[in-house]
């Protein structure tokens, strides 16, 4: 008796591994497709979505391109997944560009249909396309037969990301839309002649919509004031040109008759790469002043126009406005807002060479 | 023999559980800023109730509510304990039906509800049939298990924080006291303890670390609604169901080998669920027991039990009933809570004053 209630309870137990598959209508790997790439552009109010599918062969990864209209993107997936031999499961989709046209005309209803359905991660990254999707696609899929994942790569901190492009995740957009006080900044990108994708600069997104375009270099400040890394970049003056070697802020606020203002320092620890002539420290360190003090006024001037908080500088006046001001950062504030920047730089090292005297010596 | 620390890790384990679902969005949606306020308040309601709690029941040595109501008479156990057991009826079917909801949400959304429901309530359901003790042991385990996956995604998460969200800290705005939402949010403050009450005679704990132990909550229930708030500000959680599920959902670690890591936390938290249904059934076939005859075998009371519950969630269509649901189970609960540990204090005061008065 006793062993044949062993036994049941042993076959019982047994049973419990059969629920250990888990998942509902399971889908073997080999039966889906997993795009790595979306594009998104809109024509004649349809949606045009491409998929940028990485496929296995025997000859390594190559890509392939699926391409279709309808009225919503989730349609158009779901035909296209059932047009072809396997499911479309967007889980792993890492980068979703969209065409410029579309991006002018408003993000807001994709993102939050993005943040809304579970299977497109939040983490996915945002570009917007300079130029014709068909086109950039088909130049994408020509020219990366060998390495597929360029586009991912190329935003990717620790592959082929640099300081001056803007990396903008969809969860980032989507605050953007309901914040008072922060707009984001996506990175503009097109094919490029000899490299595979060129990067333009950063476009300024507010409430969802494009509304204006900051330059490459001017991105690299906006990820230097968020704290990013600018580490790498390479900036070059008339007398010299630097790397950047660690970059820091500090922010200090004031309201003034209902005017805010903000003074910012930035630390710059640069080494030096090359000299033309036979500069001193100071000079090097008035040249970089200038260069990026001005470049940064011209964005900031650009951003209160389009009165887009890409810097997120409202984010430090939420001490010092009520709240029920704050909402309206943007059009009341913003572009009165009167902004110090003073670069502090420290030349950490000359390189090998004794060559660079400093004034102060002479 | 003194086993606290079992009783203290099922008291964080459970509560943990609770915390990092609809406590979130109930405490978001009842106030607009200094957040800390409702929690504060809230955890010191949940302290004090506590504290009450245990105290009235230290008063009655080795019984239980059971017994200490019956001591006084059937109508007295009846008033007090039927609501009980009706609450907790009610909080095994929603808890299981919300849970399945946001697993099936999160990353099972092929699987019918009715399987995510069957597996999670079979698991608790066998955990019930084997007592008490078994369930106290398994907490230890999963402490031991998943407290640091749970700490390592709870550190992760401040990934993405933005500290300038935590601003204004203070607000004199106290309209959330009567928010129906920060009513609900109580499911999370004290919505899990009053199975000290029934354990006294089978697990014996000293009340003092039990109560000193239950400070260490503070911390989860901040980080619970200050991680999306600090993360996506006020406005944009304010637009999620499950806002502290999302913001971990943002977190990008590349040197892991995961993508989501948010599969990991849910996973950790779901079976601290199974523990709180599993124990919350135990109390009421702990209940039923006495008042059905000895002859009726407990394992049958717990299947009986399971299957009435997996009936009861599969019968909550859509998520607005979950919702009202909560609602509802929100003011039984606060009649319980008010009740029951304000009653056994007094009871235990009346008890000791006649044991005095008649040596």
């Amino acid at each position: 008796m006793r062993t044949r209630l062993l036994l049941l309870k042993m076959t019982l137990a047994a049973c419990c591994l059969l629920a250990l598959s888990g998942c509902w209508d399971n889908r073997d790997i080999n039966h889906r497709s997993l795009p790595v790439i979306m594009g998104i552009s809109r024509v004649d109010s349809k949606y045009k979505v491409f998929l940028m599918i990485p496929k296995s062969s025997q000859d390594g990864t190559q890509s392939m391109l699926v391409m279709r209209t309808g009225q919503t993107i989730t349609e158009i997936v779901d035909e296209i997944s059932s047009n072809m031999e396997t499911r479309v499961d967007l889980l792993h989709l890492k980068v979703i560009v969209f065409e410029r046209k579309y991006a002018e005309e408003g993000l807001t209803d994709s993102i939050s249909s993005f943040m809304r359905s579970r299977e497109i991660s939040a983490k996915s990254m945002v570009a917007i396309c300079d130029e014709d999707l068909e086109g950039f696609f088909h130049h994408l899929q020509d020219t990366s037969e060998s390495e597929q994942m360029v586009l991912y790569n190329f935003f990717e901190k620790n592959a082929g990301w640099s300081p001056s492009v803007a990396v903008t995740r969809t969860w980032q957009i989507f605050r953007s839309i309901h914040s008072y006080t922060r707009d984001v900044a996506i990175p503009i990108i097109k094919s490029g002649t000899s490299t595979v994708i060129e990067n333009v600069g950063a476009a300024i997104i507010r409430h969802g919509k494009m509304v204006g375009q900051i330059t490459e270099d001017e991105t690299l400040l906006l990820n230097a004031f968020g704290e990013q890394s600018a580490h790498g970049k390479i900036e070059v003056l008339n007398h010299a040109s630097v790397l950047i070697v660690s970059n820091s802020m500090n922010h200090h606020v004031s309201m003034k008759d209902g005017i805010p203002h903000m003074r910012s320092q930035i630390n710059l620890k640069v080494s030096i790469l090359e000299t033309r002539g036979d500069p001193s420290v100071d000079m090097i360190k008035d040249e970089l002043d200038t260069l990026l003090t001005q470049r940064f006024n011209r964005m900031f001037k650009n951003i209160q126009q389009h009165e887009a908080d890409i810097l997120g500088v409202g984010q430090y006046f939420r001490t010092r406005i009520p709240r029920d001001k704050l909402a309206h950062w943007r059009t009341n504030y913003l572009p009165r807002m009167e902004m110090d920047l003073d670069v502090n730089t420290t030349i950490q090292n000359e390189g090998n060479l004794k060559t660079v005297k400093n004034e102060s010596m002479n | 023999m003194d086993k606290s620390h079992q009783v203290v890790s099922v008291h964080l384990l459970i509560h943990i559980g609770l915390i990092f679902f609809i406590f979130p969005t109930n405490i978001i949606d009842s106030t607009r800023a200094a957040h800390w306020i409702p929690i504060l308040l809230g955890f010191l309601v949940h302290w004090v109730l506590i504290s009450v709690y245990t105290k009235g029941l230290s008063r009655f040595e080795g019984e239980n509510l059971i017994d200490i109501y019956l001591r006084y008479g059937k109508p007295v156990a009846v008033i007090f304990l039927l609501p009980l057991f009706v609450y907790m009826f009610m909080v095994t079917s929603v808890t299981i039906r919300a849970y399945a909801e946001t697993i099936s949400l999160v990353f099972l959304s092929n699987t019918p509800l009715w399987a995510v429901m069957l597996l999670t309530l079979s698991i608790s359901a066998f955990l019930t049939s084997l007592g008490v003790q078994v369930i106290f042991r398994t907490s230890v385990l999963m402490a031991f298990i998943f407290i640091p996956l749970i700490t390592f995604v709870l550190c992760m998460a401040f990934q993405n924080v933005d500290w300038h969200y935590i601003f204004p800290l203070w607000s004199n705005d106290f309209s959330f006291l009567t928010d129906p939402d920060y009513l609900e949010s109580s499911f999370a403050f004290f919505g899990g303890f009053m199975y000290l009450g029934f354990i006294s005679t089978k697990v014996r704990y000293n009340r003092k670390k039990v109560i000193w132990g239950s400070l260490a909550l503070f911390p989860f229930f901040l980080i619970a609604v200050y991680i999306p708030v600090l993360t996506f500000g006020e406005d944009t959680a304010s637009k999620y169901h499950f806002p502290f599920i999302v913001a971990v959902d943002t977190i990008d670690i590349t040197w892991l080998m995961f993508d989501r890591i948010t599969i990991f936390f849910l996973l950790c938290t779901v079976t601290f669920v199974m523990l709180f249904t599993a124990l919350t059934s135990w109390v009421i076939t702990e209940i039923l027991r006495r008042c059905i005859p000895k002859t009726f075998r407990t394992s049958y009371i717990v299947i009986g039990l399971t299957l009435l519950t997996f009936l009861a969630g599969i019968n909550i269509p859509d998520w607005r009933d979950v919702d009202f649901l909560f609602g509802v189970n929100a003011w039984v609960r606060l009649y319980i809570y008010l009740t029951i540990p304000s009653s056994v204090y007094i009871l235990g005061r009346v008890s000791r004053r006649k044991a005095a008065a008649a040596p």
